[in-house]
């Protein structure tokens, strides 16, 4: 999956467009979803990217509904939460035998959260589907956010896809064995899963140490910065979207800052 | 538990990354000054997250049958305490708000504070404690584990039902959140603990370096502790 993703962030239609940009696009679109106090500017977010999504990068679109349900059930619980603890308005369903009910307000404000959560995930995904990780990293450069943090984080990128990889070789030939059969077995199987992973990894990273150090590493990592400029077009679509979305959102109720 | 990106309206977004703020610059101030004393904590530190990210991606078995992930919190306060912990942890989140969006931009702030502050830094302080009195190793990191995954969910009920108190109020909020987490999250954090217990048994068994040269077990309790194993 991981792989799959950053494959499409490297070879998208999008690819050559500037990441600033896009970065810049994304992230404004996520604040307007938050700061919308009605969920018609988040949806109009989450239909916008997913049409940039697919049809300017150019993401297949079975992929992307596929992504779009893996964080689903998390969001899911708190919402069922809210709708039960918020009173007002008329009541629209009631819980028989229990103090349990799902009114207007309750109801207004669950589907208020789920526009917002939806328009949010989309903008993520447009940001991830369409920018590679080491522009992020360069863009972070840019921003003078601390290069400790920076080195830190490209290292800790580059072992993600080793690890995935180890986890799931261990985790096949446990299956193959019925590591997985019983319940108490699968406890014991991840947990030597997991021990066996992390001893590998250290020694991996002791590995990357020496050949560091037999490159003559200096404690900083060079990164080669190019920069594409930021096409006049591109810009100005950018924020006659956003601003279209401002406008839906003030037009629908205002904005919420603080 | 992650809080999905757009969960947090406005006020609390911003107040959870102030909050967060100084404990990764704590965290950031250590980091350099670590790794200009020992060069070889970067890529260590590096793996370390990666194998976070990856743990916390993995499904873990569970009773009910449903998709629960570990969140491997506990182990990196252990390992590295809770202000280097936190800026692993604001990294590993970043990755999973980009890679996987569990979590999000906005609610970075809530989740550094949840999985990469609060439960670490309980962590840290159960091995800690334990360790001094001397208690047995493995039950001392069963709980600091298992107390780390407790800690964050009730911190994540905590940032919720701040944020939503509903008309019931802010204790009627939270109740609403932990009981509903607690369904998936009390196993959970069982689970985890036992899951780590056996992490740090394999690492004493196969390679007890690591622990004796991070300072987390002195050189006579690995050997009695491998004796006791054999």
């Amino acid at each position: 999956m991981y792989e799959v993703l950053e494959d499409f962030a490297q070879t998208n239609n999008l690819r050559e467009t500037s990441p600033g940009l896009k970065l810049f696009i994304g992230t404004a679109s996520i604040l307007l979803c938050v700061s919308s106090p009605g969920p018609v500017a988040p949806l109009l977010v989450a239909a916008s990217m997913t049409a940039a999504v697919l049809a300017l990068a150019k993401i297949p679109a079975r992929f992307y509904a596929k992504l779009l349900l893996v964080p689903v059930s998390f969001s899911l619980m708190s919402i069922a939460a809210i709708l039960f603890i918020t009173a007002g308005g008329t009541v629209l369903l009631e819980v028989p035998d229990l103090p349990l009910a799902i009114t207007a307000d309750g109801a207004n404000l669950a589907l208020l959260l789920l526009a917002r959560v939806f328009g949010g995930m989309c903008s993520l995904y447009f940001i991830a589907l369409t920018t590679p990780m080491t522009e992020i990293f360069d863009i972070l450069q840019r921003l003078r956010v601390p290069a400790v943090l920076i080195d830190l984080a490209m290292l800790t990128y580059r072992f993600i896809f080793i690890l995935i990889e180890e986890a799931g070789q261990i985790y096949r030939s446990q299956v193959m064995r019925l590591g997985y059969g019983r319940f108490r077995e699968s406890v014991r199987s991840f947990g030597m899963l997991a021990g066996a992973l992390f001893i590998r990894t250290w020694e991996s990273g002791e590995a990357l140490m020496l050949a560091m150090d037999a490159r003559c590493y200096d404690g900083r990592f060079g990164m080669p910065g190019e920069t594409r400029p930021i096409s006049v077009p591109a810009l100005a679509c950018g924020l006659f979207y956003l601003s279209a979305v401002l406008a839906v959102s003030l037009s629908t109720g205002g904005l919420v800052i603080i | 538990m992650h809080i999905m990106e757009g969960f947090l309206p406005s006020p609390w977004w911003e107040i959870w990354i102030l909050i967060s703020l100084p404990f990764v610059a704590i965290g950031l101030y250590q980091l350099n000054k670590l790794v200009r004393e020992r060069r070889e904590t970067l890529p260590l530190l590096a793996v370390a997250g990666a194998f976070v990210f990856v743990l916390s991606s993995l499904k873990i078995p569970s009773f009910n049958g449903s998709c629960s992930h570990p969140t491997g919190t506990g182990l990196g306060g252990i390992l590295f305490g809770p202000c280097i912990a936190a800026v692993l942890g604001l990294i590993v989140l970043v990755f999973q708000a980009i890679f996987l969006a569990h979590g999000g931009i906005t609610t970075l702030g809530a989740n550094v504070f949840s999985m990469g502050i609060a439960g670490p830094a309980v962590a840290y302080l159960v091995y800690k404690a334990g360790t001094r009195a001397g208690a047995n190793t493995y039950a001392t990191v069963f709980i600091a584990a298992a107390l780390a995954d407790l800690v964050t969910y009730v911190v994540t009920a905590v940032q919720l039902a701040l944020a939503f108190p509903g008309t019931v109020g802010f204790l009627g909020a939270f109740t609403a959140f932990a009981a509903i987490f607690a369904v998936t999250q009390v196993p959970l954090a069982i689970i985890e603990g036992a899951i780590i217990m056996l992490v740090f048994k394999y690492i004493v068994q196969l390679k007890p370096e690591i622990l004796t040269r991070l300072n987390l077990l002195s050189e006579s309790t690995v050997q009695k502790l491998r004796e006791a194993a054999v």
